[in-house]
């Protein structure tokens, strides 16, 4: 999948996508190419990134390299793949019913959905909201279980 | 046989009624018909006539012996090029070339003209041939290898016609019901067959001798349509010079068959091109791109003709560039359009929405729209408190509902602005209005049983009218406050 989405390596390469996306919804995908989840959840967005691309700009970010793992720990990623959105260098949440608000975490079920969310974040963006709330039905978002450190 | 000549020519329906009747009483032997030879005229022409001589007659003037004589000697003088210097109109060739393109134009109806005479005479012996066999001269061909023969597997046509057809001649005279010519009517066929044959042979005489002047006469020209066509368009316009002030669209119309004749299908009839129609170019087009190509040629050989009237190129450069352009453009009419690339989602909100109007959008809004009661329980007035649901200011209140002044507390359904719009129409529409269409127009009910009814549909509409709407001059309005005085 990475043949037609971007992957990052480097720190300086994801500071400068962060900054250089105007006024376009940044999806930053974190995980591994090897996880059958994570190509699950690329597919999906291998093919709509096209279709989005008037407002949105979709890139995979590596989440082995060490240079990254920076941000895995900024942003507290551990499962994998994680998904983070950004609009104009703000980092956007998004409430689907989980605990976490700041990632979305898993696959999505359809190209359907990823565009639904990419919309309601832009909306949202838009209008000046930090946060906004998720526009699929509970069935569609895939659960997890949080770990904390120490339980 | 003089009756069946004169069956046949009332048979044909091409001349009006006047000159049929003075075919008929014309002595037959006269044979003094004054034949039209005039170039424009293709119709049929109606002839009275035994003797070949008394048809055609060009073979016999001056003109056309004088040409041929020098067309002949042309012809042998072999390719010379002439001077470039002298201006086109003066060269002797030139004048020559001008008078071969109206000589053949000339030898052609006479062939048409001759074809007429033979088929006449050789109706008695196969009628059936003239219409299997249509080309005037493969026509005379065949007359002239039957002769007079009845059984046709003696009779060798190959080379003559094309297998299909000269099957198809063998079969239909098996079973022909003609009969063996006379003697002299033959021969005079015989004779008429060989001038057509002469005649045809000195046109392409003279069609080869313009062609081949036509590289030093006009080299853009050709190299674009062709020798032959261009030749052809020359002579139909009158010269070079003619040819180059016509504008384009006269030049794709240069030798277009004239309208069909009554009675004919104009199904077969190609729409509006002339010696065009002829060239390679516009040969090898597909048939839906054929009336662009047309255009296409007409204007770049009139820009050819042009520059060829002025000599501006003799070495035909600029012909075989335009020929180029030509044959790109038509290939560029023929690609496949581009394959169709998904569109990208258009981005939120970006576009307005479009907004429609209408009876029908206002009347479905009316269902969602305010009602009279919520509007007078939205509102208070100054310094009255109002009443509420649950009494003391608690739950909800009911604003101006209820209060002395504002009318009832039940407040009916009123009507709605459409529906009194629509009242109001159908009043008049009804009752007529009775005279007055200005100021307080009131809706006086003449009724049978209950006399006069006053009624005002609008009280309830309009206790609450819109601030703007003036109603002094409101037409449906009443009187807004009376007092006494």
């Amino acid at each position: 999948m990475s043949y037609v989405l971007r992957t990052l390596r480097k720190k300086r390469e994801v500071d400068t996508i962060i900054r250089d996306t105007i006024d376009k919804v940044l999806v930053l995908r974190f995980g591994r190419s090897s996880d059958p989840v994570c190509l699950h959840l690329d597919d999906a967005l291998c093919k709509s990134a096209r279709e989005v691309s008037k407002f949105a700009n979709v890139v995979l970010v590596d989440i082995d390299s060490d240079e990254i793992q920076v941000y895995a720990s900024y942003f507290d990623i551990t499962f994998i793949p994680s998904t983070v959105f950004f609009f104009n260098a703000h980092h956007m949440k998004m409430d689907s019913g989980t605990a976490d608000h700041t990632k979305w975490v898993g696959a999505f079920h359809k190209k359907q959905d990823f565009i639904d969310v990419v919309e309601a974040i832009y909306r949202g963006a838009m209008k000046g909201k930090l946060i906004v709330s998720c526009p699929l039905p509970s069935e569609r978002i895939p659960k997890y279980q949080l770990l904390y450190r120490d339980v | 046989m003089a009756t069946l000549a004169d069956s046949f020519l009332a048979d044909l329906d091409e001349l009006s009624d006047n000159e049929a009747v003075v075919i008929e009483e014309e002595d037959v032997d006269a044979g003094n018909m004054e034949e039209d030879v005039d170039g424009e005229m293709a119709d049929i022409e109606n002839l009275n006539y035994d003797d070949l001589d008394s048809v055609s007659k060009l073979q016999k003037t001056q003109r056309y012996v004088d040409i041929m004589q020098k067309v002949e000697d042309a012809l042998q003088k072999g390719s010379d090029i002439s001077n470039l210097g002298m201006v086109l109109e003066d060269d002797p060739e030139y004048q020559l070339i001008v008078d071969c393109n109206a000589l053949s134009v000339d030898i052609e109806n006479e062939i048409i003209i001759i074809h007429n005479f033979i088929r006449d005479k050789y109706r008695l012996k196969f009628p059936e041939l003239e219409s299997l066999v249509h080309h005037p001269i493969d026509y005379a061909r065949v007359v002239k290898k039957i002769g007079n023969e009845m059984d046709l597997t003696l009779v060798d046509l190959e080379g003559l016609l094309p297998s299909a057809i000269i099957m198809v001649v063998s079969v239909t005279a098996s079973t022909t019901s003609g009969k063996p010519l006379p003697e002299e009517i033959l021969d005079k066929t015989i004779d008429a067959c060989d001038r057509a044959l002469t005649l045809d042979a000195a046109k392409k005489k003279v069609l080869d001798f313009v062609e081949s002047r036509m590289g030093y006469i006009a080299p853009n020209l050709s190299t674009i349509v062709g020798s032959a066509v261009a030749a052809k368009l020359m002579g139909t316009a009158g010269g070079l010079a003619a040819l180059a002030k016509m504008p384009a669209c006269n030049v794709q119309l240069l030798g277009a068959k004239k309208k069909n004749l009554a009675g004919f299908s104009t199904a077969t009839s190609q729409f509006r091109v002339g010696y065009i129609e002829q060239t390679e170019i516009f040969q090898s087009t597909p048939p839906s791109l054929r009336m662009r190509a047309c255009r296409l040629l007409a204007s770049k050989s009139t820009l050819a003709a042009r520059v060829d009237s002025t000599r501006g190129d003799p070495s035909g450069n600029n012909g075989r560039a335009l020929r180029e352009e030509i044959r790109k453009k038509i290939e560029k009419w023929q690609e496949p359009p581009p394959a169709k690339q998904p569109k990208p989602l258009p981005v939120p909100d970006s576009e307005p929405k479009k907004k429609r109007g209408g009876r029908r959008l206002r009347k479905m809004k009316e269902r969602y729209a305010i009602t009279d009661m919520r509007k007078l329980a939205n509102r208070m007035q100054f310094g009255v408190p109002e009443e509420s649901s649950l009494g003391d200011g608690l739950g909800e209140g009911y604003g101006m509902l209820g209060q002395a002044g504002s009318g009832k507390l039940r407040v009916s359904v009123g009507q709605s602005k459409l529906a009194a719009k629509v009242a109001k129409k159908f009043k008049e529409k009804n009752y007529g209005s009775s005279g007055a269409s200005s100021g307080l127009t009131s809706s006086l009910a003449f009724t049978l049983v209950q006399g006069i009814e006053l009624s005002n549909p609008q009280a309830h509409a309009h206790q609450l009218g819109s601030g703007t709407q003036s109603t002094y001059f409101s037409e449906t309005g009443t009187f807004s406050k009376i007092k006494r005085t």
